[in-house]
């Protein structure tokens, strides 16, 4: 109880962290219900992994220009990280979707080389950035304590940027998604709502990795939108219900991290984690209980074979 | 027969430049139904896809001729394993879709065009179950709630890509003698996909075979009599 009062208190040191996971919460689960619905949850995962290369290659610029140590602060090194998260993630959703579009090869076989190959240079450009290394390994681990005003203010943009377009697109997105050749036979342009949807995706997944990491990024990209979907019985209530749990776990998970210290990203995912077996469970129980009162009583066959 | 809707004029089809038919010089009147007939890997999806503008030919024309000026709408009703079960529309909802033709970005469906789709969901005879998740209905409650999506768009041609895929046979039937029923009824161009020979016989008017690369057209009557396909299929032995 002490700990959800200092955290709803207005002087919480750590309120910045609080509120911009807490919209990363709510927002990565508005697109991620589309890449869990066309079926690219590998895209999710590469996509954060991609825009925190971005990240560690911005902050590696100074250092090959051979910038001294001290001439460029913080505000610097931001501004740095956001272009790179921004300009890779963006690249790399367009030059994904292109790949899908085209439908050859082996996507799954795709996106996994480039996952793992930005994870090991995320971590080698770190690694060998004197400016960077400390604070910005530890985004990439998910350990989000250090979110100034700046942060805040561009996730709660990205919100209402991704809440806008859906909002007013959201037939246009889903006709695509579900029955592209429908779409097409409609006049739709297939590939504006298709660029349209993933430049949406890529700049929630840089936005997100800036703030809090690629961890928590990929976990609320999914989990939220494939735990909604086991009860969910409408796109709509999909959509909302992901968003909420993406929201409430991030505000538990940050509680349950501050309370027993342990590092935020981690936590939040594990939470999501567990809220996601339970309600698996929970879903196969209410079907089984469901198949049960369905079936005709034993009794009244017995009875009827005695007739 | 009625004047032409779509007409090909040597056209070749195919991918990335790769031509799998060539020489295809047809018409398509108004009114008729048109069966394209052919096994698997015939080139019957490519020649849809073509004919709806969905794939460019490589070489020659389509002229699709309307006489209101508009642009023909194709009422296009997909195979139902082509749609995902993971999205959870209902009947209703896929039927919607029919009228996002007339409903710009940005704006909600007005009352009057729900109205609308539920008339047709009534017509195909879908109303009873269009509150049901699409993904679970049966393979013929799934078309005919394709089909009210299609017309819905208010269509000039009705475009059916193996309507008869996953569908029992009783269904099948059912489906078919509907289909015809409204070509009848709306005087409506109907282009129906199917590899079925025995439903061409019975509803089509038109068939356009594709056969080992070659294409072949005629009535029902001239290219599927007995001693005709016997000569077709004699070619392809001989």
């Amino acid at each position: 109880m002490e700990t959800l009062r200092q955290m709803l208190s207005p002087d919480f040191l750590l309120g910045n962290s609080l509120y911009t996971s807490v919209l990363i919460g709510l927002a990565c689960p508005l697109v991620g219900v589309f890449l869990v619905l066309r079926r690219l949850v590998f895209m999710g995962v590469a996509l954060p992994q991609i825009s925190s290369t971005g990240v560690a290659v911005a902050l590696f610029i100074p250092f090959w220009l051979g910038v001294v140590p001290g001439s460029h602060t913080a505000h610097t090194e931001h501004l740095l990280a956001f272009a790179g998260s921004t300009v890779f993630s963006l690249a790399a959703v367009l030059a994904l979707a292109f790949l899908e579009r085209r439908g050859r090869g082996q996507p799954e076989g795709r996106l996994g080389a480039v996952y793992v190959v930005a994870a090991a240079w995320s971590i080698l450009l770190l690694s060998k950035n004197q400016y960077g290394e400390i604070g910005w390994l530890d985004l990439l681990k998910g350990e989000i304590i250090t979110i100034d005003k700046a942060d805040l203010v561009l996730t709660a943009a990205t919100l209402v940027v991704v809440l806008a377009v859906l909002g007013l697109f959201y037939k246009e997105l889903l006709l695509v998604s579900f029955d592209r050749t429908m779409a097409a036979t409609l006049g739709k342009n297939v590939a504006f709502w298709d660029v349209l949807l993933y430049l949406l995706i890529g700049m929630t997944v840089s936005m997100s990795v800036l703030s809090v990491g690629p961890l928590i990024s990929f976990g609320f990209l999914l989990i939220p939108a494939l735990t909604a979907h086991l009860f969910a019985q409408s796109m709509r209530q999909l959509t909302i219900l992901a968003s909420l749990l993406g929201g409430v776990v991030a505000f538990i998970g940050f509680g349950l991290a501050y309370q027993w210290d342990w590092p935020i990203g981690p936590t939040d995912v594990a939470l999501l984690g567990l809220v996601y077996a339970v309600a698996w469970v929970a879903q196969w129980l209410i079907r089984l209980f469901a198949v049960a009162r369905r079936a005709p009583p034993r009794v009244a066959v017995t009875q009827r074979r005695k007739a | 027969m009625n004047e032409p809707l779509i007409t090909l004029d040597q056209l070749v089809i195919g991918y990335n430049n790769q031509p799998l038919m060539a020489g295809i010089s047809l018409s398509i009147p108004r009114g008729s139904f048109t069966a394209i007939l052919g096994a698997n890997g015939s080139g019957k999806s490519t020649l849809l896809k073509t004919l709806l503008g969905l794939q460019p030919p490589i070489a020659g024309r389509i002229q699709i001729s309307s006489p209101t000026g508009n642009p023909v709408v194709f009422g296009y009703v997909p195979q139902t394993m082509q749609l995902d079960p993971l999205y959870l529309l209902s009947g209703f909802d896929v039927a919607r879709m029919g009228v996002y033709r007339r409903i710009g970005p940005g704006r909600l469906v007005p009352p009057g065009e729900n109205a609308f789709v539920r008339e047709y969901l009534q017509a195909c005879g879908a109303d009873g179950f269009a509150h049901q998740r699409f993904a679970e209905l049966s393979g013929g409650q799934k078309q005919r709630v394709l089909i009210a999506r299609a017309l819905a768009t208010r269509p000039d041609v009705l475009v059916l890509d193996e309507p008869t895929a996953g569908v029992d046979t009783a269904a099948t039937q059912s489906l078919l003698e509907f289909i015809s029923q409204l070509h009848a009824d709306r005087n409506l161009t109907v282009l129906l996909v199917t590899h079925d020979l025995p439903l061409v016989r019975k509803h089509a008017e038109q068939v356009i075979w594709l056969h080992q690369g070659l294409i072949r057209i005629g009535t029902v009557a001239e290219l599927l009599a007995p001693e005709r396909m016997a000569q077709i299929l004699e070619m392809e032995i001989g």
